[in-house]
């Protein structure tokens, strides 16, 4: 089967729970099942909105700065951890602990320490990602080929320069992977964050909508939400697949 | 003289021990340095007790928690078992899922671009929807749940079926093997250590996702303890209820981590 070809399965999928949705909404006829094209038109009227607007941007300003931080702390930290395997092994079992532990909980926490706006959602977005970035850095530069690393040593290079020509090469599919990984998982704690309490955003918007039982904006906004998460992660994945073929050490 | 030596640390066999202390200890060393910390931040006076409190106090309150009834039976016993409706839920719905893309080719090329891209959506968003179809009961919290840990199951059982050796099941056709012997005798024996690396994520993510819409929005359970104490400016309980949550997700992980790992044939 060819490439255009494959693209065939999972749009019929989409287009048969779309009529599923149609058709089932129609016959419910309910307040609180709206079909797609009421979903849509609230979408419509909430995009003329300049309130609106301010909360998407909102979002997006928090989670670009988030994730910024997440990939590059997450990055450097994690590699520097990884060339000593010693204290890999030593600090990794905490990681793990605090990593498997739900964060959500924890938001209260940020709250108290840093009020309640930018500041508080945007560390807890950052510590939603920072952590699994950290994780599979670290994973990835214990795994650079300890033939590289002899050779580097016989060379006499520096730190930085072992990093620079050796560590970083080695460890780019996995940054690549990770950077797709913790963009999702910003994306979700800033989300959360916005739900739990907010004064903008679109987690703010989609819980004032449930209060005014608006359940047409809340799937229009969902809609939304999905799109614009959408794109980057097609985006970094395809960043990802043209990493690994130019870096990917073929076994 | 180690000191002195030319050749760099990154090439070196790994020490057993730095400062006289193997690795496990020195882990034990950077929790109660942490723990230390906060405690004697806490009691300095440098920060309100509205905003920190001592750890001692933190698991004394915890401990008290577990004494009290309404807490034990309301929050507690609740979220378990919300927890476990919805790992069980998505255990079976996602293997017989990767075993329904396993067996045919359609389905495998439908579904899997939808399992690649999942994580990246934010599925939390759907949860206002739920709650106003199906109230604030535990009908969202358990379809959220479900949803939310089934694609990693998924995920990880189908890597399984697929790499599931070609020799095998050609053994399987040589013998003409029905089709539920195959799964049962073959496909499923050879996915298990996946299919078990898979739903120890899955209750990972269950209990992330129970936790987090209770937190967001319910009338109780564990992730409502937090939030209303929060609410109340009750400092204490709530973080007593943070360190129950995490120790109570660390012990669900580490044990269910344990049970299935005596399943795995590749760990014997």
């Amino acid at each position: 089967m060819n490439a255009r070809r494959a693209w065939i399965p999972p749009l019929v999928l989409a287009a048969a729970l779309v009529v599923v949705w149609t058709v089932t909404a129609a016959l419910a006829g309910s307040a609180v099942y709206p079909g797609p094209g009421e979903a849509l038109a609230s979408l419509r009227s909430d995009l003329g909105d300049s309130r609106f607007l301010g909360s998407v941007a909102d979002t997006a300003r928090v989670l670009l700065l988030s994730y910024g931080a997440a990939v590059a702390a997450g990055a450097v930290t994690g590699m520097l951890l990884g060339l000593s395997a010693f204290w890999s092994r030593a600090a990794l079992p905490v990681v793990y602990a605090l990593n498997s532990v739900p964060k959500i909980v924890l938001y209260p926490i940020f709250l108290l320490f840093l009020g309640i706006g930018d500041l508080s959602r945007g560390s807890f977005a950052f510590v939603s990602g920072v952590l699994p970035m950290f994780l599979i850095m670290v994973e990835a530069t214990a795994g650079v080929s300890r033939l590289h690393l002899k050779m580097s040593a016989s060379l006499g290079m520096s730190r930085w320069s072992l990093l620079r020509r050796i560590v970083v090469p080695s460890v780019l599919p996995s940054l690549a992977s990770g950077m797709r990984l913790c963009f999702g998982l910003t994306l979700i704690g800033l989300l959360l964050a916005e739900m739990f309490s907010g004064s903008s955003g679109l987690g703010y918007e989609l819980l004032r909508n449930l209060s005014l039982a608006r359940v047409e904006k809340i799937i229009g906004q969902v809609i939304l939400v999905g799109l614009l998460a959408l794109v980057p992660t097609l985006a970094l994945q395809q960043l990802e697949s043209r990493i690994r073929n130019r870096y990917e050490v073929k076994v | 003289m180690r000191r002195s030596s030319v050749v760099p640390s990154y090439v070196r066999p790994t020490p057993r021990r730095v400062a006289g202390l193997p690795s496990p200890l020195w882990t034990l060393v950077f929790v109660l340095v942490a723990v230390v910390a906060v405690e004697v931040y806490a009691r300095s006076g440098a920060v309100s007790r509205l905003d920190l409190i001592p750890v001692s106090e933190m698991l004394s309150r915890a401990i008290e928690l577990l004494g009290d009834r309404k807490f034990v039976v309301d929050s507690l016993l609740r979220s378990v078992l919300l927890i476990c409706a919805s790992f069980v839920a998505s255990a079976v719905a996602g293997v017989a899922v990767a075993y329904a893309m396993a067996r045919s080719r359609w389905i495998h090329r439908a579904v899997k671009p939808y399992v690649n891209v999942f994580y990246a959506l934010p599925v939390f968003a759907l949860y206002p929807v739920m709650v106003v179809m199906f109230g604030t009961g535990v009908v969202p919290i358990i379809l959220l749940a479900t949803l939310f840990s089934v694609v990693i199951v998924i995920a990880n059982a189908l890597v399984g079926f697929e790499s599931t050796p070609a020799i095998a099941t050609k053994l399987a056709r040589s013998l003409e093997m029905s089709r539920s012997q195959q799964l049962r005798k073959i496909l499923l024996p050879s996915a298990l250590p996946d299919i078990l690396a898979g739903l120890k994520l899955g209750l990972a993510y269950a209990i992330i996702a129970v936790l987090a819409t209770e937190f967001i929005l319910a009338t109780t359970g564990l992730g409502q303890v937090v939030n209303r104490a929060y609410n109340n400016f009750d400092t204490i309980d709530m973080y007593a209820g943070i360190v129950f949550v995490s120790v109570f997700a660390l012990l669900a992980n580490l044990a269910l981590g344990a049970a299935l790992n005596a399943f795995d044939w590749r760990r014997r």
